[in-house]
């Protein structure tokens, strides 16, 4: 059993944690609604990722990197914390742009 | 199925379903995040990949490798990009007030319509049953409970969103028939829709997907398809006339065709084409006769329907006519299955009684309808005995 990733992956969440607090958002924002779509993008790509198993596309070999627990066949645990981090990577990126890129003219006017 | 055609397949599916709300979003910040999501792909996937994280079956691969990832590994973090911003907005209102929690879910199965679920549920359950005789397998069940709500969810959602502003002038949708929102709460609704039927028909699709035959992904390919194109901005087929009535039907024939295929039936069998053709043909004179009653709202608004076009006394009397003509199709059912073709008979009864009907008085047809929705009951209950009959007999 190892711990690498996941540690990695955990660390990674915990910075996009730590600017999502001081910048207020997305989860320090508006904390229900982004547990709701982080658990729905999660799941979509979880379901991407079973259709890509299922055709025989990628799968999880016994890389030396992982903890080996699975939440299915060629799904370990892993993946679902990394689809979490893109997921919210994803969110906090676009709630930052809305945040701090500057209107253009025509979006200023009423 | 390679890497590449999964990963646009999915991705035209969510940019078809986003694409409503991310036009109305500023440009700017979707960038942004697009170029952050692809630059830290370029940066780390390549090295996930080369620590044995994830393998690939090169063969199903297109070919080109960016920064050590193969190139459809980029569809990921386009589709975070697609997907999150839309969720977030679409999601906006939710659990802000608790109350309002009660009152979504019971939205979300007002837009599905539950009188109507059974209806593309059970042409796929009996289908299945018949077929195997009585097997009842995790296909049988996850294939039952998918037509039953997600379809459902996915085929009166999306038409009630869209549809919403020509709904808003028709006094009629508002009961069994159909659903409408509280036009306060609409944009909350409409939204909490079209997620609910994202989630849950990826999920019930891509299980049926994986598990199913290449012909019978083909056939559920075709079915869903036309009931998203059904409704959808551009395609819009309920608005072209024909187009309109025949799609409709096969949201319902498609789900027993899917049956069929799946289990691997001989659909040219007289057993079996017989059926097909009447379900199809009955679906088609069901749907048609359904738009005589709003000739003059459709035409008021402007939107297209079979009935438009041919009128409400022509379109009655082929309604009626197509009734006849599903009953005679099922005569040439071996016994007892032709018994079936009395069923139609009450439905070509039911609509000759607008057999004059012009377009001033087409909203009495309505009477018609509602004869229609209570004969559903009866004749569903009919055919069932008779599918036992036939089960026990075959």
């Amino acid at each position: 059993m190892n711990f690498i990733y996941l540690a990695a992956l955990l660390f990674s969440v915990g910075g996009l944690a730590v600017l999502d607090r001081r910048l207020s958002l997305a989860f320090w924002h508006a904390g229900a609604r982004t547990w709701a779509s982080l658990i729905a993008g999660v799941g979509l790509f979880i379901a991407w990722d079973i259709a890509g198993i299922g055709l025989g596309i990628f799968w999880q070999e016994d890389s030396p990197y992982i903890t080996g627990l699975f939440l299915a066949p060629e799904l370990p645990i892993e993946e679902a914390v990394f689809l979490f981090l893109l997921c919210y990577c994803a969110l906090l990126a676009w709630r930052a742009g809305e945040r701090f890129l500057p209107l253009t003219k025509r979006q200023k006017q009423p | 199925m390679t890497y590449l055609i999964l990963n646009l397949t999915v991705l035209a599916a969510l940019a078809l379903v986003t694409a409503p709300v991310l036009r109305q979003m500023r440009r700017g910040p979707l960038l942004l995040a697009a170029a952050v999501l692809i630059t830290l792909t370029a940066v780390f996937d390549g090295q996930m990949i080369a620590a044995g994280l994830c393998v690939y079956d090169a063969a199903l691969l297109a070919g080109p490798w960016i920064a050590g990832a193969p190139v459809e590994d980029f569809a990921y973090p386009i589709a975070a990009v697609l997907l999150m911003p839309a969720l977030w907005t679409w999601l906006q209102g939710t659990g802000d007030a608790k109350s309002a929690r009660g009152a979504g879910i019971r939205a979300l199965t007002d837009a599905s319509r539950p009188f109507s679920w059974v209806n593309t549920a059970y042409p796929f359950a009996a289908g299945y049953l018949l077929a195997t005789g009585g097997r009842i397998d995790a296909m049988f069940v996850i294939g039952t409970l998918y037509f039953l709500i997600p379809y459902n969810l996915l085929m009166y959602g999306v038409n009630d969103v869209f549809d919403y502003a020509s709904d808003l002038a028709n006094p009629r949708k508002g009961g069994i028939e159909g659903a409408l929102a509280d036009p306060l709460r609409a944009r909350v609704t409409h939204r909490q829709i079209l997620v609910a039927a994202a989630v849950l028909n990826t999920l019930g699709l891509t299980w049926l997907l994986v598990n199913g035959s290449a012909s019978a992904n083909v056939m559920v390919g075709v079915v869903v398809f036309l009931v998203i194109a059904y409704s959808a901005p551009y395609l819009r087929f309920k608005e072209r006339p024909i187009v309109d009535s025949v799609t409709s039907s096969a949201h319902f024939v498609g789900p027993l065709l899917y049956a069929l295929v799946l289990t691997g039936q001989p659909l040219s069998s007289t057993h079996i084409w017989p059926i097909l053709a009447a379900f199809f043909v009955w679906g088609v004179a069901s749907h048609a006769f359904g738009a005589v009653q709003d000739v003059l709202a459709d035409r008021q608004a402007g939107i297209g329907s079979i009935a438009t076009v041919f009128g409400a006394r022509w379109t009655s009397r082929a309604a009626t006519i197509a009734y006849v003509g599903a009953a005679a199709l099922l005569i040439l059912l071996p016994w007892p299955g032709v018994l079936a073709a009395a069923a139609p008979i009450p439905y070509a009864i039911s609509t000759s009684r607008f057999w004059n009907i012009d377009d001033a008085r087409s909203a009495e047809a309505n009477r018609g309808w509602r004869t229609f929705l209570w004969l559903n009951l009866v004749t569903g209950f009919a055919v069932t005995m008779l599918l036992i009959a036939v089960a026990r007999l075959g």
